[in-house]
This record gives C-alpha cells, structure tokens and sequence, in this order.
C-alpha cells in the first residue's frame, strides 16, 4: 500500500472546498500549516480509498485539440466531448480537460525514447503494438 | 448513476477524513470545535458549489450558527440564488443577524408581491421568529433590500468576463494576420498572453494557450482528474484507459472507477497540437518527439 497518494483530486471541488477551508484556518493562525498538510494528505488517502470501492464505468469520446506527457502525467484538451455513463447517461462539454497520472504500472505507448538522446529506452514498449 | 453516488462518495470521504485527523488535531493541541467548523465550512462549500444534489440530513444538532446556515441553505436554495444580495451585506456589522436574515429575506421574497406590509409588522416579524436585539438594525436594512428588483452585484466577476469574451474578438484577426501588430486589448487579464502570442501564434493554438495560462481548475472549467491505466495512439487516434476518476463537467460531479476514450483530432486539423513541457513550466527539459 503506498504510503503517498495523489495530490491531484484536490483540485476537485470537493478538494478545493477542503483546501480554502484550511487554508483559512492557516492564515489566521489556528492550525498550523504542518496540520494542514496532514489534513490534505488525509484527503488524499481517504478519497483514493473511497474511488476504489465505486463501481461506475463510462466512456469519453471527442475531438482531441492538444495532448502533452510531462513527468508521466498525460493532459488532454477535448473539444465536443461526450461522456457515457454505465446508466446511459449522457453528459456533453464542449471543452474538456483531462489529467491523469500513472496508475500502477501504466505504460503509454508512444513514449520509450529518450528525449535527450533520442535512443530507445529498453524495456519500453515503443513500436509494439499491444 | 454516477452523479448520484458522488453525495454518499463525499459524505464517506468527509467522514473519514475527519474520523482521522481527529487524532492528528488532539496531538498538536487544536481543539475539536475548530475541527468541527472545518468540517462544516467544508461541507458548506461543497453544498453551495451544487456539485450534486446534497440533501441536508448531513446537518448535526449544533447551537452554532454555522450548521443552521447549512440548514437553510438547502431550503432556501430556490431563493437564495434570486436574493444574492443580503447574505453578505456589509451594512450589518454582527453575525448573528447575517445568519439570520436568509429565513426573513426568504419571507419577504414570498411576501414581494405585499410589499408593502413587510416594514410595518417589522418589529414583529423579528420578535416573533427570533428575539433578538439586534433584530433592529435588521429591520432598517431589510426594507432596502426587500425590494425584488434591486440591481443585484453578484454574478460573475468581471474577471472572468474578460477572460470569456475578449478571446473570440482577439483571434479572429490574429490567426489571419499574425504578422501585423495587434488591435489594443482593453482587458488587462490577457495582455502577458497577447505578446507571448503574437510571437508565437503561428506555433501553438492561441486559445489552448490561453486555456492553460488562466484556468488552473475553476468552478467553470469542465475537467476530469483521473490516472491512467494505458494510453495508445493509433496513427492519429487515442485510445485511453483511465481509471479512479472525477469528472466535472457542466457544473456536476461524476465518479468513476474505469473509463475508456475514445478520441481522434478534430476534423478542421490533421494533426492535434503537441504542447511542449515548456509551454506548462514544468521543470522537465525534454519534449517528446513522436514519429508518424
């Protein structure tokens, strides 16, 4: 079990609403703002416990405008975006964004070159079609 | 559903994380009253951001004014939107009344079309739903804003209506002319992008530019936080796998546990633009080259 989770979710509502919360108790001095970390950590971990336990599949289809990989953390920017959920629920945006961040050992095809010196990394996946 | 399930996902979070910083408050000597305002204000965002439907049996039977805030809000939510106004009037210098006056601002909504007997029974109306001696000076402020046709000052800031309605003036003539210097701009949200697009403008998409540098993650930004369990690229489609996500789109939650998409470039461009780590300010130097 991993002892960090991703900090990402808090930039969710949920996680927004969590962090101005204790962001104002910060500044006004009255938990520290070792205590907030924790608390945030907290969230991290609880959240990261709840997603695992729903049980809820959708799709995603739409345009894609711009894509980028950074440290292992894929954006997306999609235009005219339709989401599907498991009940047929149908949600449309027309802009969407995307980030996500690996998850166990996810492996991205396309990456597996090393952008500095442009040789394949071994072991990477890179012209396998899997 | 997947928006249904978000209320009892963010009660089962907002419980567990209060059941475990319990312990982390009592050993830095912060009292638990402060720990259940955090609770409370948290879950009072949430209620007011309407992420999902939140029913208001998440109150607790407290004296504070706090929870009855967020026992009103769900009632009144109807009205309150309509009212922005009184919920923070500034002219009312205590809580207790700013508490107060969202059951009577809801009264004299439902009375607007007797608007007239409102400022009479005043006195009364206070005195018989709270005594309180400040209910005074909520009485003098109250018929001022009583009135259902107040202009009303909320509403989106004026920073967000620049940064929505400037760029569809601003690209038209920029993607056709990127060479020629650039209509002056009165918003002064954008100007720092309008240089470093001039420049670049025949590089990147200017909008997705903008999209990055001024939305982080706002509340009218439709996004989804997930990880991703495999992405692949077939000459120029994506197929994705994501897994434990949050969709915010349309200003509602979705959970879920796996997604699969499905996307391929828009049709007016072969080819999706490739943004470079540079373009986020990621520390990382490289770029990803792709062969096609």
């Amino acid at each position: 079990m991993p002892s960090t989770f991703y900090e990402i979710y808090r930039g969710s509502p949920l996680g927004i609403a969590l962090c101005d919360s204790v962001d104002d108790y910060v500044r006004s001095g009255e938990i520290t703002e070792e205590l907030g970390r924790i608390v945030l950590a907290e969230f991290d971990r609880a959240l990261a416990d709840a997603m695992a336990n729903i049980d809820a599949r959708a799709s995603i289809k739409g345009h894609l405008r711009t894509y980028r990989n950074c440290v292992d953390v894929w954006y997306f920017s999609l235009r005219d975006a339709t989401f599907k959920m498991h009940n047929k629920q149908t949600v449309s945006t027309s802009r969407v964004k995307i980030v996500a961040c690996k998850h166990g050992d996810a492996v991205a095809l396309d990456l597996g070159v090393d952008p500095e010196t442009g040789e394949v990394i071994p072991g990477s996946r890179r012209g396998k079609r899997g | 559903m997947s928006n249904k399930i978000v209320p009892t996902i963010y009660r089962t979070v907002i419980d567990d994380v209060i059941a475990s910083i319990k312990g982390e408050f009592e050993d830095f000597g912060v009292s638990e009253d402060v720990l259940v305002e955090l609770q409370h204000k948290w879950e009072t965002k949430i209620m007011e951001s309407h992420v999902a439907e939140f029913n208001s049996s998440n109150e607790a039977p407290q004296p504070h004014f706090p929870p009855h805030t967020m026992q009103m809000m769900p009632q009144y939510a109807a009205v309150h939107h309509s009212y922005a106004p009184p919920p923070p009037p500034p002219q009312l210098p205590q809580q207790q009344s700013q508490v107060k006056s969202e059951p009577m601002d809801a009264r004299y909504m439902l009375n607007a079309a007797n608007y007239t007997l409102p400022p009479l029974p005043g006195p009364k109306i206070n005195g018989a739903a709270r005594p309180n001696p400040g209910g005074q000076t909520s009485v003098l402020s109250f018929p001022s804003q009583g009135r259902p046709n107040i202009p009303q000052v909320d509403g989106p800031s004026e920073d967000s209506d620049d940064s929505a309605t400037p760029p569809p003036a601003m690209y038209a003539p920029r993607t056709s002319h990127p060479s020629l210097p650039q209509p002056p701009v009165a918003s002064t949200s954008s100007t720092a992008p309008v240089d470093s697009e001039a420049i670049n403008s025949d590089l990147d998409d200017s909008e997705d530019d903008d999209e990055d540098l001024e939305d982080g993650a706002g509340a009218n930004t439709d996004i989804v936080f997930c990880t991703y369990d495999k992405v692949a690229r077939v000459k120029s489609k994506w197929k994705c796998v994501l897994k434990d996500g949050m969709i915010h789109a349309n200003g509602k939650d979705y959970l879920f546990s796996r997604c699969t998409g499905f996307v391929q470039p828009s049709p007016l461009s072969a080819f999706p633009n490739e943004c470079t780590a540079s373009s986020i300010g990621c520390n990382h130097p490289s770029t990803i080259s792709f062969c096609f």
